[in-house]
């Protein structure tokens, strides 16, 4: 019995230690359970329905998580635990302070009503999520950030322009949709600016430069961010890109549009709206101006010239042919057909080594382009051999 | 009615408080959960600094987590396109959620350190020998099954660690000769993580898995039993048969002529004296309960300090940087990550060598380790017998360099698996917005 006591002296005041910390532990489980954000919020909304005399009302609040669910779209969002105005914002007496106001009343929430799109449809963030900084900016896993005004100004945008790209998400099929400013504009600008030369979209366009129909959905470590200034986004990365190509992709063939800032940031929201996203069939927006068909083209081969193989082939890889035709006609650019004779070898060398830098410095230059929808050739980074070989085919044409 | 109720409750309790030495040993015997214990035990097999109770604290952590993913189930769909939401749920709209996932997290980590710990223990005493192997041999195979289970549950979140972390698991077994493409398609249910894989690591998970363990678990309990319990016993045996007892002859009779000699000598199945013994009931069911207690406490102090990692929703498409093996793979990430040779654009894989052959020699040597051991039989049961001391620097050596490769892939690693030394900032990875 000496060793059995000893042991049950030396074993009891662990068991007690134990056991306090197991209660302890315990009741702090209990208190994070029920210390969450969202519970003061929703009785402090309560003691204010009190306070303005909503007696009724007050009593008919019941606090607890409240969430938009739509299975239908795969929505769940508990926004409204907190932004307690969506749900009672017609019993309000007056005005609130965020987060109880109630959304704007804005034109298009007819067709967008609440219970069918939810709230992160058109604000991002995380819907499931309870928490302020896990809801709004999505925390540090979490990769659709709430449109903020921090997020938008910093990128020189309103949330309302900003927001657009969301819009795009399901509209991208219109070519002007009412109350999407920019995004109409930047719609204009890829029809007037013929991006689709360069680039496919959609099926339908160039292969020079790379497809964009789901843009947004490249990873982002796939884009060299050296040259990008500020923070390494794709927004930045698109828009820098946009106003000058050659310094944030070195040797690129895209020229320089001369785009304004704005005009930029309309593109960059564009680009970014372009997601590969599916939708059940009644959430497809009936189209309000449906884009034309862009017929497709295959560009024609250029014709062989027997000695000058090297020049054809620089011809057709770097995709002169989309622009040019040899015999059939102006296309983007003119027709090459006897260009040799038209052109001096000299005149022709300083063309293709800078086509922008010669309109420049010849003032008769100047209005060349307005016959080519005001489009000047983009420079092909050509070296002074391969000038050499592509003026060799020319001549023979 | 109060009276009944005393009676009940009583009934339900003496078990475990006996009031008597004739209860303790009764108590053993009538109640189903206390009968796998001998109704006495050694008392250097209960003590603290023998067996460091590491056994008890991995069934302990193994209960919390049937109980924690039982209930998780219940809130778990199998779906690629559900299981991530269901995590988000658990973590922000159900009541305890948080609790279940956190509690099921820290307490798979924590099964996989104890059980290995316990390995490591039953080494140093070099408690494997004789009768003992074909324990051995059953924890081998409840390591390798603590570690499939963890291995299975790190894919179910369906996030981007699970799916990234699983992808760098499987494409280690793909490196394995003639049959490790064979394999990693049977595992995954295809050439790609997909749905099929998330169910199949499911059911493992929750019913193949679970079931072996606990299966392995009650035979390895019952072997304990058989081989005369806790190889703590064997220096008393030894003792006892070198020094016969003395006890001078009161009375000469011979029993019909069954037993040599003047006397009847009678070793006790166990061989232990009764002053080396005490009731299993209650100084051990004390002790495992102090033991569940603690180990609960620790699960349920470090989900309350800290989250379990939930990352985006799994993307095939993008792939983090970097993608890490779940810590108790990592050093074998880190073994295939250093032996994969790179002369221009050739390159020689070291999956073979590190995913393959390292770990297999490593678990084959385990495995047969207790044949090839020559000590004396002295050395049983002791905690670093001086005679088992390269073996046990053997042992410690592995275990430290393993030790090593995880602290390097766990804390060093950064993207483009270059070394980032703690407090070195790595490199802003590009983001959407």
């Amino acid at each position: 019995m000496e060793g059995r006591e000893s042991s049950e002296s030396r074993d009891f005041p662990w068991l007690v230690v134990l056991s306090v910390g197991f209660f302890v532990l315990v009741a702090l489980a209990f208190w994070r359970e029920y210390h969450s954000e969202w519970a003061p919020l929703e009785k402090r909304f309560k003691q204010i329905l009190e306070q303005h005399g909503r007696i009724e009302d007050s009593r008919r609040f019941s606090i607890g998580i409240r969430q938009i669910w739509n299975p239908q779209l795969g929505v769940v969002d508990r926004c409204i635990t907190c932004h307690l105005g969506y749900d009672w914002g017609a019993v309000l007496p007056a005005k609130l302070a965020e987060p109880f106001t109630p959304h704007s009343q804005l034109p298009y929430l007819e067709k967008h009503p609440f219970p069918r799109f939810g709230c992160t449809v058109c604000h991002g963030g995380q819907g499931w999520a309870t928490e302020k900084d896990a809801a709004h900016s999505g925390g540090e896993h979490w990769d659709d950030p709430m449109i903020s005004k921090e997020l938008a100004t910093g990128y020189g945008l309103t949330v309302g322009q900003m927001i657009q790209m969301r819009c795009n998400f399901c509209h991208r099929h219109d070519l002007s949709t009412p109350g999407m400013d920019e995004i109409n504009l930047a719609k204009q600008l890829i029809k007037k600016k013929k991006c689709m030369i360069c680039h496919t979209i959609e099926g339908k366009g160039g292969l020079v430069g790379p497809e964009l129909t789901f843009h947004a959905d490249k990873s982002p470590e796939l884009f060299d961010f050296s040259h990008v200034t500020g923070e390494k986004t794709m927004f930045n990365w698109d828009y820098q890109h946009l106003m000058d190509p050659g310094k944030v992709s070195l040797g690129t063939t895209m020229p320089t549009f001369g785009f304004k800032p704005e005009e930029a940031r309309a593109l960059t929201l564009l680009l970014l709206s372009w997601k590969h996203l599916t939708f059940p069939p009644q959430y497809i927006p009936s189209p309000i101006e449906v884009a034309p068909l862009m017929v497709v083209r295959v560009p024609a081969e250029a014709p062989i010239v027997p000695g000058a193989e090297e020049g054809r082939k620089i011809f057709q890889t770097r995709g002169c042919n989309e622009c040019h035709t040899i015999g059939a006609g102006k296309l983007i650019g003119p027709d090459l057909i006897g260009v040799g004779g038209r052109h001096s070898v000299d005149w022709l060398r300083s063309w293709l080594a800078d086509p922008a830098a010669m309109i420049r410095a010849n003032p008769d230059l100047a209005k060349w382009p307005d016959q080519f929808g005001g489009i000047v050739m983009p420079n092909q980074n050509l070296t002074p051999a391969e000038i050499s070989t592509v003026i060799a085919y020319l001549q023979k044409l | 009615m109060r009276e009944q109720l005393l009676r009940l409750w009583d009934k339900l309790t003496w078990t475990w408080a006996p009031r008597s030495e004739r209860e303790s040993g009764e108590a053993i015997v009538r109640n189903l959960w206390l009968h796998w214990f001998p109704a006495k035990i050694a008392r250097r097999s209960m003590s603290w600094n023998y067996s460091l109770y590491l056994g008890v604290a991995a069934s302990s952590l193994f209960l919390i987590l049937t109980v924690t993913g039982l209930l998780l189930m219940m809130f778990y769909v199998p779906a690629t396109n559900e299981a991530y939401g269901d995590m988000k749920d658990l973590q922000f709209a159900v009541s305890f959620g948080w609790l279940l996932r956190n509690q099921h997290r820290w307490a798979a980590h924590g099964m996989v350190l104890v059980v290995y710990l316990h390995m490591a223990r039953v080494f140093f005493t070099g408690a494997y020998r004789g009768q003992r192997f074909g324990n051995w041999i059953v924890g081998v195979v409840l390591l390798l099954a603590t570690l499939l289970l963890s291995f299975t549950g790190y894919l179910l979140p369906w996030d981007q660690l699970a799916l990234w972390a699983v992808t760098v698991g499987t494409n280690i077994a793909r490196e394995g000769p003639v049959i490790g493409e064979t394999i990693r398609y049977l595992l995954l249910g295809g050439t790609e993580i997909g749905q099929n894989a998330l169910l199949r690591f499911y059911v493992l998970h929750v019913f193949i898995l679970p079931v072996t363990v606990w299966i392995l678990f009650g035979y390895h309990m019952w072997r304990v039993r058989k081989d005369g319990g806790l190889a703590a016993i064997e220096t008393l045996r030894l003792g006892r048969r070198a020094a016969p007892k003395t006890t001078p002859p009161t009375k000469s009779y011979s029993l019909f002529g069954l037993t040599r000699g003047a006397t009847v000598q009678v070793l006790s199945s166990t061989d232990i004296e009764e002053q080396d013994e005490g009731f299993s009931s209650p100084e051990l069911t004390r002790r495992v309960a102090l033991v569940f207690l603690l180990v609960f406490n620790i699960t349920l102090l470090l989900s309350l300090l800290s989250n379990a990692p939930l990352e985006e929703a799994a993307n095939p498409a993008l792939t983090p940087n970097p993608a890490k093996a779940p810590w108790y793979f990592l050093w074998l990430q880190e073994l295939v990550a250093s032996t994969t040779i790179s002369i221009g654009s050739y390159r020689i894989s070291g999956g073979l060598i590190g995913g393959i052959i390292v770990p297999g020699i490593l678990l084959a040597a385990l495995a047969v380790w207790p044949l090839f051991d020559r000590s004396p039989r002295s050395c049983e049961g002791v905690w670093f017998a001086p005679e088992r001391r390269w073996q046990n620097i053997t042992f410690a050596a592995i275990t430290v360099v393993i030790v090593l490769l995880i602290a390097v892939g766990l804390g060093v690693r950064g993207p483009y698996w270059r070394l980032y030394w703690p407090g070195q900032p790595w490199p802003q990875m590009p983001r959407g917005l």
